[in-house]
């Protein structure tokens, strides 16, 4: 019963793996093609087929290492800024009660709904224009800064938590703000790993923003070189499906490799003990 | 939503004695510290949606354009003339129609393979990393990549085609104006359900094992666990779950611009924000825009305060 | 508490709204100031080398009046990066890659300079473009931009799919509609192409212009979409251009569907619509061919008219040194720096008798001399309002219609008309 449960599990897992990862895969071989080719055979790599002239046009029209620390400054910015007032927000969202909570949470639902592209020009308008700040990394991570979907999981993972670990630790004399450092905090450690995934994507794949706002090409993150490079190969080059594709890898890559790197330190099996606990 | 704005009880207690904390209490709620850490976010938004958002709103009732500063232009008050116009625009009713057949598709598909691969994963011992940086990638990857595979994957000669055989759809996936916003719903799904997954996978960190152990001792077998301990276990998540994938299809927008090249065939994909897109910034007429985001916005709230209710968030 | 953040916040709201209506600068500082100026330029590889080196001359010569330059991308984008900073007010000076698609709507945003208030303004533009200039004039008489370079876009075929499916390789029939339709037909069935040609077939307002925009200006003899605030295709003219795409589409000989990457140059298509761009992208790799687009009975090569797909230089009213940016303008499209264009990017000047003045460089690279010849019949999308809605309501028709035959190409072009005269009156 429960070997064959385990066998469900890992063909269900397998099959959900290969479906996910082979378009990736595709990507990869893609990126290597000379000509592209749509076959099933295609699919597999064929050493007449293969070059690295894609990634070697990408190094030559795009600075990688000013994209790469522009994109880390960007995503990094926005990622401090909802880490630290997301958390802060997100606790006072769901644990505490104060006066204004109710209209404070119908306003991040609100910012959700709300279409980008709807608010992207008035936006632009005031952050150039108003506050004066176009050409800057503050005005790229501005509009991102607290990323308000972060927020609403923040919220639901202190929801989760058990309410009588709160009452415990107020009768024991915690202030509430020692409960929020030493006890909800170190529980809604999976909660981070969440949100920093769905925050990180956002500014790292980003490129309209921050390509309205920086004209400088020394300020450009990754996407925006990558997208630029995209736009002009594809007009001079016989395989634009290799070059986007071989553009698509450059920016996943780091992504990618961050995930696996930290991926272990946010996930904790043991949290049911340290609840009970 | 109002169920959480509940007013402490406990302060009203013996009024005329009250020290000042307790007064304070009155005014600010049981927890005034609540104030003090959302006051960085209330900031944040402030200053970063109040104006457009109110603009956007006041541009919606005028005859409006952007101009530059400086240019006289007439921009006179129109009352409901935009709304007239969005309401009265059949292509509107089709892309709204058009999310619409997204919704029903990429929700329940996004939320039932979440939580069951979520489930899966959460019990394995073996190549646990493998499996859960193979969900994320498709997710961490910038749209415009992915698009380009799934369109090289999916059109008329393409690799699933050619698979399939004889069974492949005429017309092609993309350009069947039947099949074209299923293809998408599926996309989006597949892009996005890393996300939901891991939103599962740390729910079900918070599931008690003490109640999985006493169903077990029970009799209860695997799947009757799944469904009385591990689905009522993570249903906060769940509603999150509802609320961000019926939020994000609603602003649909990358995927049809980029998978079937601006809402084709015949737009069978258009979604509402992607009409926004083309009148608000394509076409110049912003106020248009602005009354149809209006008004996909209400549409949004009243799905999302639906769901919220009937799938029992009201106990937070 | 509460109540008070949210008073905060509509103040707040309100001081800026207060501050986009009364925040001038810029507009009206007239067309006398001198010194630095910013300018755009696309971010193709060829036009970087252009301007890089036009920027260095100017900037030689200059020391008061330097030019700074920066890059935009060369995709849809522009128009929405360019649109966004004439509303902030942030616009350069000049920008070398202005749509005039865009220009009606640039312009009734009050964000182009009015090239026809300088002295010579007019005299400039028209004795540098000759006849070809008056498309570009809007409807008030003025120049609001500069034209600048076109690509005339023609018939580019693959000689080695004509020469495998039996068809002269070097006088392929393609002169009117019945023999453009029997060779692809050939083509096809041949097995030497999986389609004949493959123009995008997607929804983008500017599509048109590389369909239908081009056979359409040969058939009508030089006719725009719009003219004298009408719409001008629900005729014969039109009538027989649409009805020729719709055969090439229900006969399958042209793909329904968005080919990721170059259909072309992989060789799934045996035609192409383009322009001189694609010399240099195909020249080795493909065995190509080019020829006039075709039309009902078949004109001249040297009668036929053909889409510009031009990109002219708007100066933008945020600038404040008008004079200088007046005056780069002017060395950018000097004949010397034309010619230097020429040479660096194999795009037309859109300058009068253009085989003429650059005749060396013509005869030492023939392939460019079709083009060349061809730019002197060029048709412009129509200056009128709503340009680009007008474009996208033209295109959805195209493509319920033409593409994919859910409608009969009469209902089409009617409906379309009436919907384009509506919006072109503003």
């Amino acid at each position: 019963m429960t070997r064959l449960g385990t066998i469900t599990r890992y063909v269900l897992l397998a099959l959900g793996a290969i479906a996910f990862l082979f378009p990736f895969y595709y990507m990869i071989v893609g990126s290597l093609q000379t000509d592209p080719d749509p076959t099933l055979a295609g699919a597999f790599p064929d050493p007449s087929n293969i070059t690295g002239q894609n990634y070697v046009n990408i190094n030559e029209r795009v600075n990688l290492f000013v994209g790469l620390a522009n994109s880390g400054i960007f995503t990094g910015g926005v990622l401090l800024g909802t880490v630290v007032f997301g958390t802060i927000a997100g606790y006072a969202l769901s644990v505490l009660k104060w006066r204004g909570r109710g209209a404070t949470l119908v306003l991040v639902l609100l910012v959700q709904v709300v279409p980008f592209q709807l608010l992207m020009i008035p936006l632009y308008v005031m952050i150039a224009r108003d506050y004066g700040l176009s050409d800057s990394y503050l005005g790229m991570i501005l509009p991102f800064l607290i990323n308000s979907t972060a927020v609403l999981i923040f919220r639901q993972y202190f929801l989760q938590l058990p309410k009588e670990l709160f009452d415990a630790a107020r009768i024991d004399g915690a202030g509430e703000f020692r409960i929020l450092w030493s006890v909800a905090l170190p529980l809604v450690r999976p909660a981070l790993l969440t949100a920093v995934l769905l925050t990180f994507i956002g500014p790292w794949n980003e490129f309209l923003w921050p390509f309205l706002i920086t004209k400088e090409a020394a300020l450009q993150p990754l996407a925006v070189s990558l997208a630029n490079f995209i736009s002009n190969v594809a007009a001079s080059t016989s395989n634009p499906f290799g070059a986007m594709m071989a553009g698509a890898v450059v920016l996943a890559g780091p992504a990618v490799a961050l995930f696996i790197i930290f991926q272990r330190y946010f996930v904790s099996n043991d949290l049911g003990s340290g609840v009970k606990g | 939503m109002t169920a959480t704005d509940a007013a402490p009880t406990r302060s009203a207690a013996a009024p005329d004695e009250a020290p000042p904390s307790r007064r304070r209490k009155r005014w600010l709620g049981e927890h005034p510290l609540g104030l003090l850490l959302s006051t960085p976010y209330l900031l944040f938004i402030g200053l970063i949606f109040a104006y457009p958002i109110v603009f956007s709103v006041w541009m919606s009732f005028q005859d409006y354009f952007f101009a530059a500063p400086g240019a006289e232009v007439d921009r006179p008050f129109v009352g409901f003339d935009n709304y007239l116009a969005v309401i009265q625009d059949p292509a509107v009713w089709r892309s709204f129609g058009n999310v619409g057949i997204f919704l029903l598709i990429n929700v329940p598909l996004t939320v039932a393979l979440s939580l069951l691969l979520a489930t899966a994963l959460d019990k394995v011992v073996h190549a646990r990393t493998f499996f859960r940086v193979s969900y994320y990638v498709p997710y961490v990857t910038a749209s415009v990549a992915v698009v380009a595979v799934w369109l090289f994957l999916f059109s008329q000669n393409g690799l699933v085609n050619q698979v399939l055989g004889p069974l492949a759809p005429e017309p092609s996936w993309l350009i069947n104006s039947a099949l074209a916003m299923p293809t998408i719903a599926l996309f989006v799904t597949w892009k996005g359900l890393g996300f939901y997954i891991l939103l599962y996978l740390a729910a079900l960190q918070n599931v008690g094992k003490e109640l999985y152990e006493s169903a077990s001792v029970d009799g209860a077998g695997a799947v009757r666990r799944f469904f009385s301990v591990t689905v009522p276990g993570v249903r906060p998540a769940t509603v999150l779950v509802f609320l961000l994938a019926t939020i994000t299809g609603a602003n649909l927008f990358t995927e049809p611009y980029l998978l079937t090249g601006g809402g084709g065939p015949n737009g069978a994909s258009t979604s509402p924000v992607l009409l926004m897109y083309q009148k608000g910034i394509e076409q110049g007429n912003p106020d248009v825009a602005s009354a149809l985001g209006v008004i996909l916005i209400i549409f949004v709230l009243i799905i999302a305060w639906l769901q919220y209710r009937f799938l029992g968030g009201k106990e937070s | 508490m509460r109540r008070r953040i949210m008073m905060t916040a509509v103040a707040a709201a309100g001081a800026f709204a207060l501050t986009a209506c009364t925040s001038g600068g810029g507009g009206d500082g007239g067309t006398e100031g001198r010194g630095d100026i910013t300018i755009w330029y696309s971010n193709n590889e060829a036009e970087i080398a252009w301007g890089e080196q036009m920027v260095e001359a100017w900037n030689a010569e200059h020391p008061d009046e330097q030019v700074k330059a920066q890059e935009i991308p060369a995709g849809a984008s522009s128009e929405e990066v360019i649109g966004a900073a004439i509303t902030a007010g942030n616009a350069p000076c000049l920008v070398y890659n202005t749509s005039p698609a865009a220009v009606p709507q640039f312009q009734k945003q009050g964000g182009l300079v009015n090239l026809s208030d300088f002295d010579d303004g007019d005299d400039y533009i028209t004795e540098r473009s000759g006849d070809l200039a008056e498309q570009y004039r809007s409807p008030d008489g003025g120049f609001y931009q500069m034209p600048w370079k076109s690509n005339p876009v023609m018939i580019f075929y693959n000689k080695a799919m004509f020469a495998q499916a039996g068809l002269d390789a070097e006088n392929p029939p393609l002169a009117t509609y019945d023999e453009f339709l029997a060779t692809a037909r050939t083509l096809q069935s041949s097995g030497a192409a999986q389609f004949a040609i493959n123009p995008a077939p997607t929804s983008e307002f500017f599509q048109s212009w590389f369909d239908f925009y081009p056979l359409y200006a040969a058939q009508s003899g030089g006719t725009l979409l719009v003219e004298d605030e009408a719409a001008t295709f629900d005729d014969e003219n039109g009538t027989a251009v649409a009805e020729f795409w719709a055969t090439l589409y229900s006969e399958g000989l042209a793909g329904k569907e968005q080919y990721q990457g170059d259909a072309f140059a992989d060789g799934v298509a045996a035609m192409s619509i383009v322009g001189p761009w694609a010399i240099s992208v195909y020249g080795e790799d493909v065995d190509w061919g080019s020829v006039p687009v075709p039309t009902q009975d078949g004109t001249a090569p040297e009668e036929t008219y053909t889409f510009s797909d031009a990109k002219n230089v708007g100066m933008f009213t945020a600038c404040e040194n008008q004079a200088t940016a007046w005056d780069v303008l002017k060395f950018s499209t000097s004949e010397e720096q034309d010619g230097v264009w020429l040479e660096e990017t194999g795009q037309m000047p859109l300058r009068q008798d253009l085989t003429e003045v650059y005749a060396d460089y013509f005869e030492a690279n023939p392939a460019y001399q079709l083009f060349g010849d061809q730019a002197a019949r060029t048709v412009e999308v129509p200056n009128v309002p709503n340009s680009i809605e007008i474009w996208q309501a033209f295109r959805d028709g195209y493509s319920n219609s033409v593409i994919f035959g859910e409608e009969p190409v009469a209902d089409f072009l009617t409906d379309a008309a009436t919907e384009i005269d509506e919006l072109a009156k503003g």
